[in-house]
């Protein structure tokens, strides 16, 4: 066998290896998906799939009868590295940054928190109630895909309400 | 002296003509790999990238799972010299492809930039020129 023929042998046996791995890491990425608890309020789909996010509600007005339960807490959660908390207080150099492109609007009523999220340049998401919410997080996994005022993939993005424990509201 | 410099100079600009698009090869092969591990691994971080298709669909992911799988194929090619040209020609065809949707989504911006960046790299992978370190 010739040192070509053995080279380009070599060549096609580590690209067909490599086309074996490629499909046995899409297969754990696909399982990954059907897994993720990436919160995805913020992507503007109907289609959305159930998440640990606080999705807001579909209805045009808050809704008062909604009384979001306590999940796990943030801290346990895969995104907790990369959840930045927004409220209360001043964001911080990060959240500002993970901020970008998304409008989000957070005010106090009763014993919880009146959240509107939604991308800006967009029509606004209805806000949604958040009994016994205390902390406002925006979740940004990669700052990369940020450019001044956009956010080129909004898959990556989302927004977590936790009460005062770090519970996650549903 | 003088002749020693020039000599020198000579076999420096040599050495770079030489394993520049070595360099190259590998480079660009590195950030494809990143890139298509990623989108392997965690396709749902992704799928926002996807034109037209909603990023919460399983198309979508569908979709980044086989341009992630794409990417790694031809970063191993790139970084083992396999076919080097050809893979060079694709990859220029997968960020001509990525250039023009970012643009037409969200208009020219530093990203989009640094993508036509790396088009360029890939486009000069196209052509001939030495290489090492090949199977």
């Amino acid at each position: 066998m010739s040192t070509r023929n053995l080279a380009s042998t070599r060549g096609l046996v580590l690209l067909s290896a490599t086309a074996v791995v490629g499909v046995v890491l899409a297969i754990h990425g696909w399982g990954a998906h059907e897994r993720s608890a990436l919160p995805a309020a913020l992507v503007p789909s109907a289609s959305a799939r159930p998440s640990a996010s606080a999705r807001p509600s579909a209805s045009a007005r808050p809704s008062a009868s909604a009384r979001p339960s306590a999940g796990p807490l943030l801290r346990s959660q895969s995104f907790a590295s990369y959840a930045f908390r927004i409220w209360p207080g001043v964001p911080s150099a990060p959240a500002k940054a993970a901020m970008t492109g998304l409008s989000i609007s957070v005010h106090t009523r009763g014993n919880g928190l009146l959240v509107a999220a939604g991308v800006t340049g967009q029509p606004a998401q209805p806000p949604k109630f958040y009994a016994g919410g205390a902390r406002v997080y925006v979740v940004e996994a990669s700052m990369g895909d940020d450019s001044n005022s956009s956010d080129y993939n909004l898959g990556d993005d989302g927004l977590v309400v936790t009460d005062a424990r770090g519970r996650i509201l549903q | 002296m003088t002749s020693g410099a020039a000599s020198s100079v000579s076999s420096g600009e040599r050495l770079v003509a030489d394993w520049s698009p070595t360099a190259g090869r590998v480079l660009l092969g590195l950030v494809l790999a990143w890139f298509g591990y990623h989108e392997l691994i965690q396709p749902a971080l992704w799928t926002g990238y996807v034109p037209v298709l909603a990023s919460t669909s399983a198309a979508a992911v569908v979709l980044v799972l086989a341009h992630g799988w794409l990417l790694l194929v031809l970063a191993v090619a790139l970084i083992a010299g396999i076919v080097p040209r050809l893979a060079g020609a694709i990859a220029a065809l997968l960020l001509l492809q990525i250039v023009i949707t970012l643009t037409v989504t969200a208009g020219l911006s530093d990203l989009t930039l640094r993508d036509v960046g790396v088009l360029g790299l890939a486009v000069c992978l196209t052509g001939r020129g030495t290489q090492h370190l090949t199977l």
